[in-house]
C-alpha cells in the first residue's frame, strides 16, 4: 500500500468513507491498511469508522431538513432507509450542501419501493422546489413603467421573464398545502389524488411560499419560462383548450398577468 | 519582515462565528463583538437570504471568510467556479484575508463534506504548494490554512503534522490559521505533544487563532465545537498568545449552539486570557501599526 499514489490513497478512502454500513476489525476495508492504529488502542478500521460515522450522519441530516414533505409521507423509518439508497445510488457531488438533494425526485420516481407510491414523488419534486428558489439568484423587480408604455400590438411579440427565484411544480396531489401543514407541525392526513399546478417562489423579503394556479395559466407559464413570446405561447395553449372561447381566454391571460406581477413573478418584459 | 507585517493584517481582536441562530438579533441589535466569521460556502450563492444577510453584517461588522470545501490537498483540479465564488465573497465584505483547512474532502468527484487528513510527506507536501500557490494568486488577498482535527494518521507519513505545515507556510508564502483546540484534540488522539506542536508554528505566519469545544468520545476526542473550550485548550491559547502575539482570535460554536450571551462570555472568556498574556491595549495597538 505504500507505493500508492495520492488520488489512489484518497479514492480507497472516500469508498471506505461512504461505506454503508460499519467497520470495525473483522470487516476491515483494504484503506485501512494505509493507516497506523492509534496509540490509545484504537484499530485502523476503528479509526476509519469515525469518518465513516460522520459521513451518514452529516448527509442524512441535511437531506432531512431538505425534505420535510417526503419524509412525512413515506415515515420516518422508511426515509432513513430512502435517504441511505439515494446517497449510495447518487454519491454526494461537489461542494454546495444545498444541492446533495437535486437528484431524490429523480431517485423516488425510478426506485423501487418508492415509485410506486406517487404522493412520495409529488412531495420530493416540491420539496425541491423549495431548496431551488431558496438561494436562486436575485432579480431586480418589475419596471411597471416598461409595460405601461408599452404599445398593445407590441405584446404579442414580448418575452416574459419570470423570477430567477421561482419553480412551477406540476404533481397529482396538492401537496403544497400537505407541506405547509407539516411545517407547521398540524395534524396531517394523506390528501387525495387531485392533479395540481403549484408555484414555489422566493418574493422580496426572502420568505418562500406555494400556490397552486389555474392550470390552463400553469401551461402558459410553462411556455413563456421556455422562452416562448406572448402571443405564440398564448395561441397554442388556447389551440389545446379549444372549449374556452378567444374572449375568455384573452380576458383569462389579462388576470393572470395581473396576478403574477401583484404577486412579483415576473421581472421583465422584453417588448 | 514577517508575513503579517509583510501583509499589513491587523488583529481584529476576538470574534465569534456568525450562526444561524444569533443572525437575526446580530442585525436588529447590533451587539457588540469585535469581528465575525462567516463559513464561505454559505454566502457563495447569487440571491436569498443568506446573501441579504451578509450584506446587513458587512455594513456593520468585519467579516473574515472561512471555507471548508477547497480541497486543498484533494487530487481532483480545484474547481475555479469555487474561486471565482470565494474571490467575489472576499471582494464582497472586503476580506483583509480568508482562510480554509489543511485537508482534502473528495476524490473522483466525490464530496464526503469532511476534513480529511492527509499523508504528511515530501510528495504530497509538493502538491499542496502547488495548489496553494494557485490559489494565492486567484484570490490577490493573504490566504490562511488551519490545522484540521484528525482521527487517523497514514503510514506514508514521514514528518510529523506542525513540520508539514510549517514547511508548507515557508514555500507557498501562505498564512496559517492555528486552531489551538485542533492541536489538542489532535495531540490526544495521535499522542504528540501539544506544546511542542505550537512552539514548532512559525509564529510570523499565524494571523488568526481558532479556540473550540470538544467531546471526549473515550479514545478519542471529537471536534465538535459543541461546548465550552476546555482550561487545557485556554493554557494552550496562552502559549500560542505569548508566541505568535496581537493576532485574531475567533471562538467556534456549532453544535448545540447556545443563546448569544453564552456564546459573546466565551468571547469574552477568550478576550480576558488574550488581556491577560498581551496587555489590554494589545488590539488597539495592532491597528494603529497597521493603519
Amino acid at each position: 500500500m505504500g507505493s500508492l499514489r495520492l488520488d489512489e490513497v484518497q479514492a480507497l478512502l472516500v469508498g471506505a468513507v461512504m461505506h454503508p454500513a460499519q467497520l470495525d476489525a473483522d470487516a476491515a476495508p483494504p484503506a485501512s491498511a494505509l493507516l497506523r492504529p492509534s496509540a490509545r488502542g484504537m484499530t485502523r478500521a476503528s479509526r476509519l469508522e469515525v469518518y465513516r460515522e460522520q459521513f451518514w450522519i452529516r448527509h442524512l441530516a441535511s437531506l432531512t431538513e431538505d425534505f420535510s414533505t417526503l419524509r412525512w409521507v413515506v415515515g420516518e423509518r422508511a426515509f432513513d432507509e430512502l435517504l441511505r439508497g439515494y446517497l449510495q445510488a447518487y454519491p454526494p457531488r461537489g461542494w454546495n450542501l444545498q444541492r446533495l438533494g437535486a437528484d431524490v425526485p429523480e431517485f423516488v420516481a425510478s426506485s423501487a419501493p418508492w415509485s410506486a407510491d406517487p404522493l412520495a414523488g409529488d412531495a420530493a419534486l416540491l420539496d425541491w422546489a423549495f431548496m431551488e428558489v431558496f438561494d436562486a439568484p436575485d432579480a431586480p423587480p418589475l419596471d411597471l413603467r416598461v409595460v405601461a408604455a408599452a404599445p398593445p400590438d407590441a405584446w404579442p411579440q414580448a418575452r416574459i421573464a419570470f423570477l430567477p427565484a421561482l419553480r412551477r411544480v406540476v404533481t397529482g396531489h396538492a401537496v403544497h398545502e400537505l407541506r405547509a401543514a407539516v411545517k407547521k407541525g398540524e395534524e396531517c392526513q394523506r390528501p387525495l389524488a387531485a392533479p395540481t399546478h403549484a408555484v414555489v417562489w422566493r418574493d422580496a423579503a426572502c420568505f418562500l411560499h406555494a400556490v397552486a394556479v389555474d392550470p390552463v395559466a400553469g401551461e402558459l407559464m410553462r411556455a413563456l419560462l421556455d422562452g416562448t413570446r406572448l402571443g405564440e405561447a398564448c395561441a397554442s395553449v388556447a389551440a389545446a383548450h379549444p372549449a374556452v372561447d378567444a374572449e375568455t381566454f384573452d380576458a383569462n391571460v389579462g388576470q393572470w398577468f395581473q396576478q403574477w406581477t401583484a404577486n412579483g413573478w415576473v421581472c421583465a418584459v422584453d417588448i | 519582515m514577517g508575513y503579517r507585517q509583510r501583509h499589513a493584517i491587523p488583529d481584529l481582536g476576538v470574534g465569534v462565528g456568525l450562526r444561524t441562530p444569533h443572525v437575526a438579533h446580530v442585525l436588529r441589535d447590533g451587539p457588540p463583538m469585535d469581528w465575525f466569521e462567516i463559513i464561505s460556502e454559505n454566502y457563495f450563492a447569487d440571491g436569498g437570504i443568506q446573501r441579504a444577510n451578509l450584506e446587513r453584517a458587512a455594513a456593520a461588522y468585519r467579516l473574515i471568510p472561512h471555507g471548508v470545501s477547497l480541497s486543498i490537498g484533494g487530487t481532483d483540479p480545484i474547481d475555479p467556479g469555487y474561486l471565482a465564488r470565494l474571490r467575489a465573497l472576499v471582494s464582497r465584505v472586503r476580506a483583509p484575508w480568508c482562510s480554509d483547512h489543511l485537508c482534502w474532502t473528495g476524490s473522483g468527484k466525490v464530496d464526503v463534506h469532511d476534513l480529511l487528513p492527509l499523508p504528511y510527506n515530501p510528495e504530497t507536501l509538493s502538491h499542496v504548494i502547488d495548489r496553494v500557490r494557485r490559489v494565492q494568486d486567484e484570490l490577490q488577498v493573504p490566504f490562511a490554512l488551519e490545522n484540521a482535527s484528525s482521527y487517523m494518521e497514514f503510514e506514508a507519513s514521514t514528518m510529523p503534522e506542525h513540520e508539514f505545515l510549517a514547511e508548507l507556510s515557508e514555500r507557498a508564502d501562505c498564512g496559517i490559521l492555528l486552531d489551538v483546540n485542533n492541536v489538542f484534540v489532535s495531540a490526544y488522539n495521535h499522542g504528540f505533544d501539544a506544546e511542542a506542536y505550537v512552539d514548532a508554528i512559525p509564529a510570523d505566519r499565524v494571523l488568526q487563532i481558532h479556540l473550540a469545544g470538544h467531546t471526549h468520545k473515550g479514545l478519542y476526542l471529537l471536534d465538535t465545537h459543541s461546548d465550552h473550550v476546555r482550561p487545557e485548550v485556554l493554557d494552550l491559547y496562552r502559549r500560542a498568545l505569548r508566541r505568535c502575539g496581537s493576532v485574531s482570535t475567533l471562538v467556534e460554536w456549532d453544535e448545540s449552539i447556545p443563546s448569544w450571551d453564552v456564546l459573546s462570555g466565551e468571547a469574552a472568556v477568550a478576550r480576558s486570557v488574550r488581556d491577560e498574556v498581551l496587555g489590554a491595549t494589545s488590539k488597539e495597538a495592532a491597528w494603529g501599526a497597521s493603519a
